[in-house]
């Protein structure tokens, strides 16, 4: 049982009124005055009830224990007592809420949204404060934000609680668990409380240096949405078709129906029926034509109730089709050669290049003489700042031949490409007390390693990558054998990639996709919300950090110019399926969520207090109006 | 036209006069004095009434000589007569302030007046004092005896007015200042007092006294209606008593007024006296023809 605190106990020192409402009550009693022949029986009839019952005189005087308890009733108002709801009222306590996409989902029947009901709870917490404890604010969706400091601020806490909106992004709950540890590196921080609908990833890559205590709100309901859209070339039968991907999830086990709608820039290009259950998802699939860059929108509808509106629409940009276009030099020949069986290319083998912008530059040389790609294959190059760190020298007669150890088979240029046959002709080389660390400090990374040195490294600078082949492939066996084809056709699938030509898929909220645009121009970015923020682009025209938290289309306008225009989604399967985990697996302990229906805040008692001394008034009034009329 | 007759006194009428003029005292005790009267002694006296014979000793009177005796036996034996005492009754009314409330002072006059009448038509030396405060003279009917003093009687006691902070137990010792003789005390009193009344109780005993308490209450002391919180004025004293919820305390009250009561007829009874209590809104017939009748008090 709780026994009742008060917020004012100095209010106590009240209760010594009691003490002149006694003594003036019988000092100052009005009663009626009856002369009587003597006194000598009614003095011994007193004297007698003083003698036997002493408090009788309390006992029976009801308006003086009405006017005592009406006055009591009074003073412990004033205290301001409450029933404690529970220990919230440790120390410090950092609270974190969950501000993910699947907290705007909302149960049927009611208007709260999941994010809703966790304020209500965190304003319980924030009621509850008393005493030395301290509470900071932190919302938390993909990242993590601190709203207050540590304090009691009843009013500040307050505010920041009204000011949480639900993001349009997935939860991660990683950072914000990193972000309060070096808060509570200020303060004695016992417990960390989590404010969630469980929607989180069951492993979080984090060692716990606090308890935590993860309070889950209500699960949603039924929900439809579309968790994943992309687009692929349909061919090369139709080089303008693109195959639009889209897959709807469902969030309860019964499943749900719902048609997704297609439109190409406003234009409604397919219209599907889908039934998705938590369990199993659909993928539908769609052929639409576009020669130009367009917008495509899916939109889920669905008859049923939908808990979360956020992941029913999803934006996805087609670029322009094109052929691919590729620079070789004149004397590569195994690579022209190898480019010219491949579809939808547009080769430029010439001594100049005949255009400044490529999407693959395949050269012999490090200087590309004004041309530019984003991705750029050398062969037979050491690039000038490692020479001092790799020295490539043809092999000699005699020399062992060149053993390649091992390579990167994960990178896309080098996926199931087979070198352990290879012969090399010439020989790569560290230089002394060099080796791959060194390489990796000046930005590069070995793809290919030999044993006595690299045989190809890997460059990455902002979107555009360059590949070093230290060894000239001609110079090698690798033209003649299966993986040489396979090693272009995964250069072109890279150049397609990053064009743009080949698939794109829709984006999601989170950061927009780096944009190429005018070097060194302000631009303005117009969100969703109505949003608007002007972000520079850089001197090598590139766009990107770019927030996107919201669902919507986002257009880069350059003056008044719409210069790009991107659509982002939700596109989180996790969180379209509304799902809690029980358990957080933490990198030594699990956490297990609860699901607490409810956290009360402490049951105020004045104001039932309050109206107890009314009805004792009342009473007391009452009861002095019957002793009056029973003396008349 | 027919005469009314005059009524002889405001205190009641003459039927009931004449009915209380056939009435006499009874006392318990013959406590008489030795001036002659017509009240008979136990001891030998001088009256027609026979008592007793005895030897003839020297000196005696020859005149009481029975001689018939003396003739048929030789042997003078004297005979002796029942001897004729006077009886004091004194009344005493509580006058004080006490007895103004609901005619317990008219009652006490009307008690005292029948009681007065009894004992002077019984040739008896009657007196009267209506005490009413507790310095100065008592007002008093000195004793006198016989039909003619009747008047006097009762223009005393029409006179008197009440008013005043005497306690009984005072009142008592007061008249006793002034009383000499034995005989009856009639106390006309409600005995409501704060001290006890033994004292005062011996002193009438150990002065020869039978003590008759009538005790004399209102309606509303018998049974008061009172509800609530209230203050009492003591009309004597001016004393205040705060009584609070009054109507809890009745039974209280009762129990209290009834243990005085008994107190009061024990303390008179283990003085050889009587003791009565009754209603001042009791008729005067009732309570002299019914009650004391009853009880003994008085003979018709």
């Amino acid at each position: 049982m709780n026994w009742p605190d008060f917020r004012f106990p100095w209010g106590g020192w009240f209760f010594l009124a009691l003490i002149p409402l006694v003594i003036l009550y019988f000092l100052k009693l009005k009663r009626p005055r009856v002369e009587i022949p003597s006194l000598a029986l009614w003095q011994s009839v007193v004297n007698d009830q003083r003698v036997n019952s002493p408090f009788q005189k309390f006992r029976r005087n009801l308006l003086l224990l009405l006017q005592l308890l009406l006055l009591c009733l009074v003073i412990l108002a004033l205290m301001q007592p409450f029933i404690s709801a529970g220990p919230e009222t440790a120390e410090y306590v950092p609270v974190l809420v969950d501000c993910s996409a699947s907290m705007s989902a909302k149960v049927q029947g009611s208007d709260d949204t999941r994010l809703d009901v966790a304020k209500e709870r965190v304003r319980a917490m924030i009621d509850n404060l008393r005493g030395d404890g301290r509470l900071s604010l932190f919302t938390f969706a993909t990242g993590g934000r601190r709203l207050t400091e540590f304090t009691d601020d009843q009013q500040l806490l307050t505010r920041a609680l009204d000011e949480i909106q639900p993001t349009h992004r997935a939860s991660k709950l990683d950072e914000v668990l990193r972000m309060a540890e070096a808060y509570a590196r200020t303060a004695n921080v016992q417990r960390v409380i989590v404010i969630t609908d469980g929607n989180l990833r069951d492993r979080v890559d984090f060692e716990l240096p606090f308890r935590l205590e993860v309070q889950r709100v209500d699960r949603g309901d039924q929900n439809l949405g579309i968790t994943e859209m992309s687009a692929r070339r349909s061919g090369a039968d139709d080089p303008n078709a693109w195959d639009i991907f889209v897959r709807v999830a469902g969030s309860t086990p019964d499943g749900g129906v719902g048609e997704v709608t297609l439109t190409q820039n406003g234009a409604i290009v397919g219209r599907e029926s889908v039934v998705a259950s938590v369990d199993e998802s659909e993928r539908l699939v769609f052929t639409v034509d576009s020669s130009d860059s367009s917008l495509i929108q899916a939109t889920l509808k669905t008859d049923q109730f939908d808990s979360l509106d956020l992941d029913n629409t999803v934006w996805l940009n087609l670029p322009r089709t094109r052929p691919l276009r590729v620079r070789v030099d004149p004397e590569l020949y195994s690579w022209q050669h190898a480019f010219n069986v491949q579809p939808d290319l547009e080769i430029d083998t010439g001594a100049e290049a005949q255009a400044a912008e490529y999407d693959l530059i395949v050269s012999s040389s490090e200087d590309l003489k004004g041309s530019h790609a984003p991705i750029v294959v050398y062969n037979g190059v050491v690039p000038t700042e490692l020479q001092d760190l790799i020295s490539v020298n043809d092999m000699q007669a005699g020399d062992d031949p060149v053993e390649i150890v091992d390579w990167v088979n994960t990178t896309p240029l080098l996926r199931h490409v087979r070198l352990r046959d290879v012969q090399i002709g010439q020989k790569a080389r560290y230089a002394e007390g060099a080796n791959s660390l060194e390489l990796e400090k000046r930005g590069y990374e070995v793809l290919i390693h030999a044993a006595a040195g690299p045989l190809m490294l890997q460059r990455r600078r902002g979107l555009e990558t360059e590949y070093y082949f230290l060894f000239h492939t001609d110079r090698s066996t690798l033209p003649y054998r299966l993986a040489f084809p396979i090693l272009v056709r995964n250069v072109l699938e890279s150049a397609l990639q990053q064009a743009g030509l080949a698939e794109v898929a829709a984006v999601p909220t989170g950061v927009l996709p780096p944009l190429s645009v005018t070097p060194d121009r302000a631009l303005t970015i117009q969100g969703p919300a109505g949003s608007s923020d002007t972000v520079r682009s850089t001197g090598s025209g590139l766009l990107q950090g770019i927030q996107a938290d919201f669902v919507g289309q986002y257009n880069i306008l350059d003056g008044g110019d719409v210069v790009a225009s991107v659509g982002t989604g939700l596109l989180s399967p996790l969180e379209t399926s509304l799902q809690a985990v029980e358990e957080l697996q933490f990198s030594e302990l699990s956490v297990t969520t609860k699901e607490t229906s409810v956290i009360e805040s402490d049951r105020q008692l004045w104001w039932t207090l309050a109206l107890l001394a009314f009805v004792f008034l009342l009473v007391e009034w009452w009861y002095f109006q019957r002793m009056k009329g029973s003396v008349a | 036209m027919t005469d009314t007759p005059r009524q002889l006194t405001s205190l009641f009428n003459n039927s009931t006069l004449n009915r209380i003029e056939r009435m006499r005292l009874n006392p318990l005790r013959r406590l008489t004095n030795r001036s002659r009267g017509e009240h008979l002694a136990g001891k030998g006296g001088s009256s027609t009434d026979f008592a007793d014979y005895r030897d003839y000793a020297t000196g005696d009177d020859m005149r009481y000589v029975d001689w018939n005796i003396f003739a048929r036996l030789h042997r003078p034996y004297i005979k002796q007569f029942l001897h004729e005492e006077e009886l004091h009754v004194v009344i005493m009314v509580d006058a004080s302030t006490s007895m103004l409330f609901e005619d317990k002072l008219t009652k006490a006059r009307q008690l005292a007046a029948a009681f007065g009448i009894m004992g002077l038509l019984s040739v008896e030396r009657v007196s009267v004092y209506a005490i009413h405060q507790q310095e100065g003279q008592p007002w008093k009917l000195p004793p006198g005896t016989g039909r003619t003093r009747v008047p006097a009687l009762l223009r005393f006691l029409e006179s008197i007015e009440g008013g005043g902070n005497v306690p009984v137990e005072k009142a008592i010792e007061t008249m006793l200042r002034f009383h000499r003789g034995r005989g009856v005390a009639i106390l006309l009193s409600d005995f409501l007092t704060f001290h006890d009344l033994g004292r005062s109780l011996n002193l009438l005993f150990s002065s020869g006294l039978e003590v008759w308490g009538l005790q004399i209450l209102s309606d509303s002391e018998q049974n008061p209606s009172l509800e609530g919180d209230l203050r009492f004025i003591d009309s004597e004293t001016g004393e205040t008593l705060d009584v609070t919820n009054a109507g809890e305390l009745l039974s209280l009250y009762h129990e209290h007024r009834e243990w005085h009561t008994n107190t009061l007829h024990q303390q008179c009874r283990s003085r050889n006296g009587r003791f009565a209590s009754i209603n001042s809104a009791t008729p005067i017939d009732a309570v002299l023809f019914d009650t004391l009748c009853r009880q003994g008090w008085v003979l018709r």
